[in-house]
Order: C-alpha cells, then structure tokens, then sequence
C-alpha cells in the first residue's frame, strides 16, 4: 500500500516538527525552575537567566508604591519537592515554618506592576523573571496561593497579573 | 439530621450505581432481559438518589444550615439568593456531587432505548447497518455496566473522599461567604457547562468500549453522534465562560493564561473535535475506526486527568481545588482507563482494520487524517507544557517550566497548519485536492490580509495568519455559494429559500461551516490580542491628561462607598478619541473586609476594532492622584463574536434534520415535541452564554458629551443672567471668562465663594467676565447664597442641568478659565482658591 506510506511520512514529518518546536522552545523561553538555595548555590552563573522562583512571603517586607507601580517583598526558602512538603506536614504548614525561621535563605523580589491581590504573609509566591546584579530578583510575573481556608475556591488565574 | 439524610441518600446511590452494573453484568451471563429491566431500574434510581441529595444540599444552602461545613465553608446569610444556588458548586465536593448527579442522569438518557429506528439513518448508511437487535441490546447493556461504574465512581470518590454533608465540630454563628471572585455571571455557568462536557463524553467512551467488547464497531458514532457533539459544546462553552470570566474580573486584560487546569480544559475539547471529524469519516467511508477507538478512549481519559489536575493538587497552578487526597484515585482510574482500552483495541484489532487502500494525501480523507494527527500534537504539546516541570526533571535532573510565551511559540504553528488544512477541506476531493477550486481561498486570504494590514496590522507572521483565516473563509464561503446558486438554478427557487433547504437537509454539514467560520473569527481575535498587546501603567492627578494609543484618558475623581460587606471605590475617567469625547470608564475596586481580598472590576469599552480596557490599581490618601493599568485589546471583541457563532454552529449540527423523516403520526409528534424542547434547551443556553459573555455592563457609560480637554473650544450656550439679561459666551469673544458651576446646598461651593469673589473684583476691572452658574437650583436659595457671600458677579440658573451636560460636570464645584477664543486653559475639579485663580489669569491678561 503506497498510499499508507505517504501517511506514515507525513505524520512523521509532524511529529518531528512538533519535538523541534517543544524542544527549541524549552532552551529558550521555558524558566529553569529553582528553589531559593538553588538560587543561591548558583552564584553569579544565574544571573540574566529566565528563572522561576518560589518561596514564602514574608507579609512585613511587603512595600508597595502605587504611583510607579512597584512592589517589594521578600521570600523564603520553601521545598520544591511535593513529596517533602507532605512530610513536612502539608503546604500551609511549610509556609509557616519557613515564614519563621530566621535561618532560611531569602531573596528580595522587585515587581514593577501592581500589587497582586493574593500577595500577603506566607502566601506562596512562584515567580518569574532575572536576578540582577545586585542580588534582587527582578520579577516578570508573580502567581500566589493561598494556604488560607478559601484555598479552594480561589479559581483560575486569580492570583495572575 | 439533613446531613445524615444528605449522607445516607449518596450510599443508597451508591448502592444502586453498583446494583445496576450488577444486574447488567447478570442480564449478559443469563440473556435474561428481566435483569436488563431491573438494571434500567437501577439507573433510574440513582439518579433520583443523587437528584435527592443534591436538592439536600441546596435546600441547606438556601436555608443556611452552617453546621454543614460545605456550607458554612461556601455561603454566608446575606448572600444573594442565587449564589447561594451557585454556591453548590462553587467548591470541590458540591461539584463533585454534581457530577456524580449529571453522570447518571446521562446514563439514564443514553440507555434509553429509542422509541423508533433513528431518524437520522439515511438509506446509505442503513444499507451497511446491520447488527441487528440483539447486537444493539448487548451493547447497551455493556454500555450501562461501564457507565454505571463510572457513576459508581465519582459517588463513591464524593461519599468517602469529599463528602459534601460533612458537619462542623461547633456550628458558625454564619457562613464564609462565597468568594467574591466567583460572583459571576461567567462563573456562576462555567462550571456546569464544564461539567455537562466532562460528564457527557463519558458515554461515547463507554458505547464504544461496549461496541469493541461485543465485536459491532460500526455503529457506534453513529449511536453515540449527538452526545459527543453535546458534550463538546458545553466543552467549548464552558471553555468561552472561563475566558469571558477571566477577561472581565481578574483585571490583568487577558483570557487565557496556558494554566495547568486551563489546559486540562482544552485538552479533552481538542481530542474531542477530533473524536467528531474521525467519526464523520467513519460513517462517510467506513474508515477511521481504529482512530475513533483511540480518540474516545484518549478523550476520556483525559477527561479524568482534568478533575485530577484541578483537585490533585500535584500539578503547580495557582488555582484548583487544593486538597491532595484525591489525587491516587483519579491516577488509577486514569491508568485502566488507558490500559484497559488499549488492550481492548489490540485484542480486537482484526475487527478495525482497514479495508480500502488510503486515499490521497489531500483527499478529503487525507485532509481529515491530516487534522485529527495536527488535534493530536497540539493535544500533545499542551499536556508536555502543562508537565513540563516533571518530565525535564526526569530526563536533564532540572526542572523547567512552560511559560505562556513557550505554549504560544510552541503551538501558534500547529494551530496555523490546522488552519490550512481547514481552508482546504471543503474544496478536497474524494480522490484529490481540485487545484481550481483553491483560488477563491487565496482570493479571500489576500482580502483578509489586506484588510488587516490596511487596518495597521503589520507585522508579517500576523498578516499569514489573517491570509490563513482568509482562506478558510473564502473556501468555505465559495463553496456554500456554489450550493446555493446550483440548487436555486436547478430548482428555480430564490437563493435564501435554497439555502435554508440546503442549510435544513445537511445540517452536519453547514453546522461544520458555521463552526469553523466561529474559530475562523476567535483566531482573527487570538492573532490581534496576542500580537499587538498594548499596555501602559498610569499614575494621573485629577484633571491631568494622559495619552494612550489613540485614545486620552482624563482622570476626573475618586468616589467611594462602604457596602455591608465591602468597601467600593471607583474612578471616573474621562475618554477622548482624538479631540472629541468618546466615553466615561469607572474602573471599580472593591475590598472584601472579611475576606482580605479585592476584586477588581475593570471598565471595559469594546470596540469591533479594539477594546480599551482600564483597571483601577490604587490611589493617594487624598484621593488626588490614582494609577491605573490601561490595556489596549485588538480585535478582542472577535473571540466573543466568533465564540457565539461556534457555538450557533454546533447548535445547527445538533439539530435533527426534518428532511426525510416519514414517521407515523405519534412518533412525528413526539419528535416535534422534543424538537422544541431542545430549541427552547438552545436558546436558553445560547442567551445564557450572551448574557454570561457580555452582562452587567462593564463601567463604560456614555454621556451626551464630554468636557472639553485643556486647548479644546469651550461649548457655546445662552443663559439667562438673574438680572434678566443674557449671557452667551459666543459674545465673549476677546474677552477671558472664567464659568463656575455651583450650588448654593454644596458647602465647598461656599469655601469657594469668598475666594472667587475677591479675584473678581481684582480682575472684573481688568476685562475678565465672571459667570456663576448655579446647577439644578432653586431662585429663592440662589439668591440667598449670593446676598449672604457678597457675590457680585453675574449668575444664572441652569435649572435642566442643560449646560453642566454640555460641559461634562461630573459634580458641583468645577471652575473653566477660557482664553480669548474660548478655549480651555485650565479646569477646577473641586474649590478652587483665589491663589490658582490669580496663577492663571495673570498669564492670560496683560
């Protein structure tokens, strides 16, 4: 069957395309994703680099000045493993343990965009952006949850800017 | 006690979900239709079973039992009574139940043998059918032991895992309250619909594992045709929704976000489209089966791993219904799901093979197979994108993670080759692609990309993909011409008639036409809103002008007002296009005291062109200054048109033909009726997503005109003077005049009073005309106010408020200076002082 050949090909010449684009796309606008020490064991190396990030709010680092805009704020060091956070007792709990431990790496996040609604103490902040040379991380993006009872019902992008 | 009515109702229903698989199981083994019956029963119960609990479980929303902790977690006493109704789903174990609830009731609906053979066969797909009776009832019966297993499931998964009749410890004084995100016209219908699509692809899975199972895997598309389509456009309107709802309440200007339970959304919907064209195919040329059997089955799985990736709480979103237990259960139902279908399709694969050579690549089947493969990897692409942390994890040992920009870049291709593909099918042959009949397509793709690219869309990976929709369009469109005009010549009726004959008698067909020209405009609104975002943060002090695009935004003022429940403040924005006024936008804030949250309300003005989209982000403590986020939207307005001519299109394919249908006279009632059951059921839906897409308004109101902007030319307009002369600021020219609307009841109209008083007496000498003009007031309290301040300048009533429209006061005081031709120089929102007055008239008087 001929015909059955030229359909073999011709999915194939797709697929292959379609593994090029994933594979192109991941080097290039896909964001290592790090935990705060990962960050730091980095050094220099990660800087410039699209990055994403994730840690705890600290709720009294929060400064916002709406006029630019621009918001400041601090995260803590918060296991990216699922598996570590289950011991640890479930998400909210590592929020608070991390929120209160002095000893934890942190990192001082600038947004230059709005404050998002979900932003405040021992949310969990991924974010997405550079670090810059002098050590803050420059955020593109911000998603934040909420370990607050309404967890739930906080629906689609709610957290998006 | 309603709890432990509401518990006991969902284990019954349980019990009789199981009962029926039983009995169906027994009915097979014994070739008793006793049991058969009996399972029917069954069904019928558990859907009354779950009905029950469900109307438990609203009767506790409605009449706040807070010792249900469903409840007291969802609803608060002072909700609107239909959210309080929308509550029930508003989080994970009421969805669940009413899942639970759809499943069997669909399965009750499915399993209803119908009353006569379906009208839909036509006599060239009869003459293959086949089968037989017994064939038909071994299927059902397959079909109802899957079907109620899955029922099975999800009440089981809703009793024991999420347990929506759970009771607190101490009962609450009153509930949480819904969260005010969610008090939505979009969000109250996304769910449900999201649901009704979910649910009713489960009964094309299970006719057609049932179909594998007894060895007739002919006929079930053909059975099954009208659920998948159902269930993929509720798919795709629950889909619609949950844009609109993002687009109009989370104030980031956008719609779609590539999130993990988005895409869990889309996915079943793009395997779903998939599942229809292959099944057409099949019924057309007795092709495509083993394809229909992997795409049901893909389908329904994928289905499962939605409600996994929205409750599991594995995949990283910022969303979902956050607790993890769930998670272990749905995997396993995924994985027989998979396994267990595969190995079916294998161990029957004599039954599928083909039995023709294949066609050309670009026969109308070629093109098919073309669009199910492109469905499939953009399927692909969007599930490696939504796990991507996961799977570069185990293959480099770094987790990456897919950005929004990576889904665009990754699937925008595909998409655009499925577009193609989709512009050649209608004019694909049987046997091969008619090189002629493409011209119109390029004739429309070249009409389309000119228009864009005159309408100032440029950018040359945008103008290819207008020429593709052009094409789509122009293929599409020549095609249905040409029907029309050969039956109209042929027949010699006018061409509406012949199409509506046409339209009537091929409803599949010019259903699809309608559906794609739907996508075809939702791309046109993808390509515009993706391509050429314009967004600006502004902070502007009031009265300050800033410019946006075409369009100049004048902040004019902060009001506020304290609800029981939350605090509003809104800003009214002024909006010129070029010079001339265009609209008022009042972007709303509104903060949740109990819920420490805010919801922000964007004002929205659409446009066929583009949409200007203001958010109010913040404001100084005195109100004077405020910033917002200013998006311009192109072309957004085509994802909402093009969403409701998808869906009118899928409602037109859903529509039984009334052409050949000769049936006895009970039986045509019958139908009739049904047909307008479903024509009401169509309507609802269709105006329920209109009201849902485009609702309450969206802080745009429109005034008569505007106030005209600092260098504008103030509005001519007479008054007349309390000394019963007239004033008409035409016969100003030469002179500065200086309009203060007042009111003699606004106390900083009297703070103000003093101060112009005294300015005019420096500057009435000096050429300068004051004009007072007293807004909606009484003579007596006018003439009051001016004996009581020793106001002796000229004041007027304008009692229509005829003048502070012409001028757009927003309130009372506001103070214009005009220069010699009556052009703003500068306008006072509030009590202006002699200071500013004096800055302002020593620059224009010499």
């Amino acid at each position: 069957m001929a015909g059955k050949g030229k359909f073999i090909f011709a999915g194939l010449l797709i697929l292959a395309a379609v593994v090029y684009l994933i594979v192109t796309n991941t080097g290039s606008t896909a964001h290592y994703f790090l935990t705060i020490e990962e960050l730091r064991a980095m050094g220099d190396r990660a800087i410039g680099r699209n990055l994403t990030v994730s840690g705890a709010v600290l709720g009294d680092s929060i400064v916002y000045d709406p006029t630019i805009p621009q918001v400041t704020f601090t995260i803590v060091q918060v296991p990216a493993d699922p598996k570590e956070v289950e011991r640890a007792g479930g998400l909210a709990a590592v929020l608070h343990a991390a929120v209160n431990d002095p000893d934890a790496p942190r990192l001082e996040v600038v947004y230059n965009n709005v404050k998002p609604d979900l932003l405040k103490h021992e949310s969990q902040a991924i974010i997405r952006g550079r670090l810059g040379e002098d050590g803050r991380f420059y955020a593109d993006e911000v998603l934040l949850k909420c370990p607050s009872r309404y967890q739930e019902a906080v629906p689609e992008q709610a957290g998006e800017q | 006690m309603l709890a432990e009515v509401g518990v006991l109702t969902l284990g019954l229903a349980l019990a009789t979900a199981l009962y029926a698989a039983f009995a169906a199981v027994l009915s097979l083994r014994r070739n008793d239709p006793r049991w058969a019956e009996s399972a029917r029963n069954g069904v019928l119960s558990t859907v009354a079973l779950l009905g029950l609990a469900l109307l438990l479980l609203l009767g506790a929303f409605l009449t706040d039992r807070f010792e249900i902790r469903y409840v007291a977690n969802h609803s608060s006493r002072s909700l609107p009574l239909y959210l309080k109704a929308s509550a029930l789903w508003g989080g994970q174990e009421g969805s669940l139940l009413l899942w639970s609830f759809l499943q069997a009731l669909f399965a009750a609906l499915a399993l209803t043998p119908p009353p006569a053979p379906s009208p839909l066969l036509t006599k060239r797909q009869e003459r293959g059918g086949g089968g037989g009776e017994a064939a038909g009832g071994r299927v059902r019966l397959w079909s109802s032991l899957l079907l109620n297993l899955i029922t099975a499931f999800f009440t089981g998964v809703t009793l024991f895992l999420s347990n929506p009749f759970a009771l607190m410890k101490t009962v609450p004084a009153d509930g949480l309250g819904l969260n005010p995100l969610l008090r939505h016209p979009g969000m109250i219908f996304h769910p449900p619909a999201l649901y009704l699509g979910y649910v009713g692809l489960a009964v094309p899975f299970a006719f057609a594992m049932a179909a594998l199972i007894v060895g007739e895997v002919e006929n079930w598309t053909r059975t099954v045709r009208r659920w998948t389509l159902a269930a993929w456009l509720f798919l795709g309107l629950g889909l619609l929704l949950g844009a609109r709802w993002a687009y109009d309440v989370l104030g980031w200007g956008g719609y779609w976000g590539w999130d993990p339970v988005e895409n869990a959304g889309l996915m079943p919907w793009l395997t779903a489209t998939a599942l229809l064209h292959g099944a057409a195919m099949q019924e057309e040329r007795r092709g495509f089966r083993i394809w229909n059997f992997l795409l049901v089955s893909l389908t329904f799985a994928l289905v499962l791993f939605g409600t996994f990736a929205t409750r599991s709480g594995m995949i990283q979103s910022v969303h979902a219904f956050a607790r993890s237990n769930l998670g272990p259960y749905f995997l396993t139902a995924i994985g027989l799901t998979l396994v267990g279908s595969l190995a079916l399709i294998l161990r029957r694969r004599h039954l599928l093979e083909e039995r023709r050579p294949s066609e050309s690549l670009l026969s109308r089947e070629g093109l098919f197979t073309l669009a199910i493969v492109l469905f499939l990897v953009i399927t692909g692409s969007v599930l490696v994108g939504s796990l991507l942390p996961t799977l570069t994890e185990a293959l480099t040992g770094r987790r990456f993670e897919a950005t929004p920009e990576w889904f665009d870049r990754v699937t925008a291709p595909q998409f655009a080759a499925l577009t193609l593909v989709l512009a050649l099918c209608p004019v694909a042959g049987r046997q091969r692609l008619e090189a002629r009949r493409v011209v119109p397509g390029l004739v429309g793709g070249a009409i389309v990309a000119g228009l864009a690219a005159l309408s100032g869309f440029t950018r040359p990976l945008s103008l290819l993909g207008f020429a593709l929709v052009g094409m789509a369009l122009g293929t599409a469109l020549t095609e249905i011409v040409r029907d029309v005009l050969a039956r109209s010549r042929r027949e010699g009726e006018n061409p509406l008639a012949a199409l509506a004959v046409l339209v009537d008698r091929n409803r599949r067909r010019y259903g699809g036409y309608i559906v794609h020209l739907g996508i075809a405009l939702i791309l046109v609104g993808v390509i515009g809103t993706r391509m050429y975002p314009l967004e600006r943060n502004l902070s502007l002090t009031a009265g300050e002008p800033a410019q946006v695009g075409r369009y100049t935004l004048v902040f004019e003022e902060l009001r506020q007002d304290l609800l029981s429940d939350r605090l509003a403040t809104w800003a009214v924005l002024s909006v010129y296009r070029g010079d001339a006024y265009w609209v008022t936008l009042t972007p709303r804030l509104e903060r949740y005291a109990n819920f420490d949250q805010t919801v922000t309300t964007p004002a929205l003005r659409a446009g066929l062109r583009e949409d200007l989209y203001v958010v109010l982000t913040g404001w100084s403590a005195d109100g004077a200054t405020a910033t917002f986020k200013v998006f311009v939207n192109p072309l957004a307005s085509f994802l909402w048109l093009g969403g409701l001519v998808f869906l009118a299109g899928g409602a037109v394919a859903f529509w039984p033909s009334t052409a050949g249908a000769r049936l006895p006279v009970p039986q045509a009632r019958r139908r009739a009726i049904g047909n307008t059951v479903a024509l009401v059921a169509g309507l609802a839906v269709l105006v329920t997503a209109g009201v849902a897409m485009w609702g309450p308004g969206h802080g745009a109101t429109s005034q008569p005109s505007g106030r005209p902007l600092p260098g504008q030319t103030a509005p001519d307009f007479t008054l007349t003077l309390l000394d019963g002369s007239t004033f008409s600021l035409s016969g100003q020219r030469g002179t500065v005049v200086v309009l203060n609307f007042w009111a003699s009841w606004c106390p900083p109209c009297e703070e103000e009073a003093p101060d112009l008083q005294a300015v005019w007496e420096e500057y009435g000498e000096k050429g300068v005309t004051f004009v007072g003009i007293a807004y909606k007031d009484e003579e007596a309290a006018v003439r009051d106010f001016l004996t009581g301040h020793g106001i002796t300048y000229p004041v007027g009533l304008d009692s229509t408020g005829r003048i502070a429209q012409l001028y757009g006061i927003t309130g009372v005081p506001e103070t214009f200076v005009l220069d010699g031709e009556s052009r703003v120089v500068r306008f006072y929102i509030g009590p202006v002082t002699a200071d500013q007055l004096r800055a302002d008239l020593a620059g224009l008087v010499r």
